[in-house]
C-alpha cells in the first residue's frame, strides 16, 4: 500500500494509457479515437514529467542568489520537461492530421462510424 | 506518518479527476460535450504537471491542449456532425478489446516495483545528464530558464526537428483537405474575399465581437512577452506562437472566417509558415559561418556584440522567434483548413 500511494502517478499513467489504447481500439467513432489517441500521448507525457520530478524542488529557473552556484537537488529536472514540451505541440499537430483524415472520411462517406465506413467501402 | 509520503492529498484528488474525464470524455454521447470535456480533462493535467514543477509544460498544455485541440475537434465537428450513431451489438468485440488493454496494463503495473521511487533526486533520469544542464546553463548561456536553454541550445537539433514536423503536419493536412475553389464551384456566384461584406449571422452576439476585437491586441502583446521574455520567465517560442496562433482563431470565431482570410491570404500564409523553419535552419547555417558548429550559437560572438556566452543567449531568441512564427501560421492554418472544409472560403 505504501508502495501503491509512493507510485500512484505511475498506476494513473498506466490507467490514462489503458483508457485511451481501448479507446482507439475499441470505440467506432473516428473523433473518440482521435481524443483516445490524445489521452494515449497525455498519458506518457505525465510519465516522462513523473520521472522528471523532484521532492521539494523548485521550478526550473533559477533565482539570481543561485546563478553563481546553482543547488542541483532544489531544482526539477529540465530534461525530461523539454521533451515534453515539443511533445505537446507535435501531439496537437498530429491531432490535427487525425481530425483532417477524419473529416476526409466524413465527407466520402458521411459517417465516423467505423462499421458502416467498411460497409460502404464494400458496396 | 503523512509529511513523508512523498505526494499530498492534493495531487492524488487531481489524479483520480483527470481519469474520470478522460472516462467521461470517451463515454459522452455527443461529440461536441466530448470535446469540451477533454478540455477540462487538459486543464486538470497542467495543474498536475504544473505541481510537479513543470512551469513551462503546464503553460504549454494551457495554451496547446486545452486551448488549440478542443478548438481543431469543435472545427472539425462543426463541419461534419456531433451526434454518434448508436448501433446494436459489439459488446463482445469491447470486452474482448478490454481484456487485451487490461492484460497489458498489468504488465504494466508489474514493472512498478522496480521504479525509482516518485521525486527521488537521485534516480538514472534525475543523476545524469541533467545536473549538467542545471549547472552549467548560466555559464554558457546566461539564460536562468533551463527549459529554455536546454530547448533551444543544448538539444538545438532535437526542436529544429519537431518544428520541422509541425511544418510538415501542416503540409499533410494542407494535401488531405485542401480543395480547389474554383472545380469544386458548381452553381454558387463567384465571390472574391477581399471586397465581399463580412457576412455576420445575425445569431452571433455582438458582446462576443466586440469583446474580442478589445482582447486580441493584449493577447498578441502578452504572447510577444511570453516570446521575448522566455529567458527568464515560463514561456518560449512554442507557447508565445500558439498564444498568437490563438488570437487569430479567437478572431476568426468570433467574426467570422471570411473577416480573417481578408487579411491572411493562403500564400503568404504558407509562406510564413516555412519561413520560421527556414530562420531556425538560417541560424544554424550562419553558426557554420562563422567557424563553430551547426547550431553552435557560441560562435556568432564574431558578429554579434557581446561575449560568447550572450551571443548563445541572442542565438536562443533568434532561434525561438522562428519556432513561434512556424507555430503560430500553422495553428492557423490547420484551423482554416478545418473550419472550411479545405475550401478557405467560409467556415465556422
Amino acid at each position: 500500500m505504501e508502495n501503491l500511494i509512493a507510485n500512484f502517478n505511475y498506476v494513473i499513467v498506466v490507467i490514462l494509457m489503458m483508457i485511451g489504447l481501448w479507446s482507439m481500439l475499441a470505440q467506432k467513432n473516428l473523433i473518440k479515437k482521435c481524443i483516445g489517441m490524445a489521452i494515449l500521448q497525455t498519458g506518457i507525457i505525465l510519465f516522462f514529467i513523473s520521472i522528471g520530478a523532484k521532492n521539494n524542488a523548485l521550478i526550473p529557473i533559477l533565482t539570481e542568489a543561485a546563478y553563481s552556484d546553482p543547488d542541483v537537488a532544489t531544482v526539477a529536472n529540465p530534461l525530461t520537461q523539454i521533451l515534453m514540451l515539443t511533445a505537446i505541440v507535435v501531439g496537437v499537430a498530429t491531432l490535427g492530421v487525425g481530425l483532417g483524415l477524419a473529416q476526409k472520411i466524413y465527407h466520402q462517406h458521411s459517417s465516423f462510424d467505423e462499421d458502416e465506413i467498411l460497409e460502404n467501402q464494400r458496396k | 506518518m503523512m509529511p513523508s509520503l512523498p505526494i499530498w492529498q492534493f495531487d492524488v484528488l487531481l489524479l483520480v479527476l483527470v481519469v474520470l474525464f478522460a472516462v467521461v470524455a470517451l463515454s459522452i454521447r455527443n461529440l461536441m460535450g466530448a470535446a469540451v470535456v477533454f478540455g477540462a480533462y487538459s486543464f486538470m493535467m497542467c495543474l498536475i504537471w504544473a505541481g510537479m514543477g513543470a512551469v513551462d509544460v503546464a503553460f504549454t498544455e494551457a495554451a496547446v491542449g486545452a486551448g488549440v485541440s478542443t478548438v481543431f475537434i469543435v472545427s472539425t465537428i462543426y463541419n461534419t456532425s456531433a451526434t454518434m450513431r448508436s448501433r446494436p451489438g459489439g459488446m463482445a468485440f469491447k470486452l474482448f478489446i478490454g481484456v487485451v488493454v487490461t492484460l497489458a496494463g498489468v504488465f504494466l503495473l508489474s514493472a512498478l516495483p522496480d521504479f525509482p521511487d516518485w521525486g527521488d533526486p537521485n534516480s538514472p533520469a534525475n543523476a545524469t545528464v541533467a545536473p549538467y544542464y542545471i549547472e552549467n546553463s548560466i555559464r554558457d548561456t546566461h539564460v536562468p530558464n533551463l527549459v529554455t536553454s536546454v530547448l533551444a541550445d543544448y538539444r538545438g537539433f532535437d526542436t529544429l526537428l519537431e518544428t520541422i514536423v509541425v511544418f510538415i503536419a501542416c503540409i499533410a493536412i494542407y494535401s488531405i483537405l485542401r480543395i480547389e475553389t474554383a472545380k469544386s464551384k458548381t452553381d454558387e456566384p463567384e465571390e472574391d474575399i477581399a471586397t465581399a461584406p463580412p457576412s455576420y449571422d445575425p445569431s452571433d452576439s455582438l458582446i462576443v465581437r466586440q469583446a474580442s476585437r478589445f482582447m486580441v491586441p493584449f493577447m498578441q502583446l502578452f504572447a510577444l512577452y511570453v516570446i521575448a521574455h522566455g529567458h527568464y520567465s515560463p514561456g518560449g517560442g512554442f507557447q508565445g506562437g500558439v498564444i498568437l496562433g490563438a488570437s487569430l482563431i479567437l478572431l476568426a470565431i468570433s467574426f467570422d472566417l471570411k473577416f480573417l482570410l481578408r487579411q491572411w491570404r493562403e500564400k503568404p500564409l504558407m509562406l510564413l509558415v516555412a519561413s520560421g523553419v527556414c530562420l531556425y535552419a538560417t541560424v544554424g547555417l550562419a553558426c557554420m559561418f562563422t567557424g563553430g558548429n551547426y547550431l553552435d550559437y557560441g560562435s556568432l560572438d564574431s558578429v554579434l556584440p557581446n561575449d560568447r556566452a550572450m551571443a548563445r543567449s541572442h542565438g536562443i531568441l533568434l532561434v525561438e522567434i522562428g519556432v513561434g512564427i512556424t507555430v503560430m501560421f500553422s495553428m492557423l492554418a490547420i484551423h482554416i483548413n478545418l473550419a472550411s472544409n479545405g475550401r478557405f472560403d467560409r467556415g465556422l
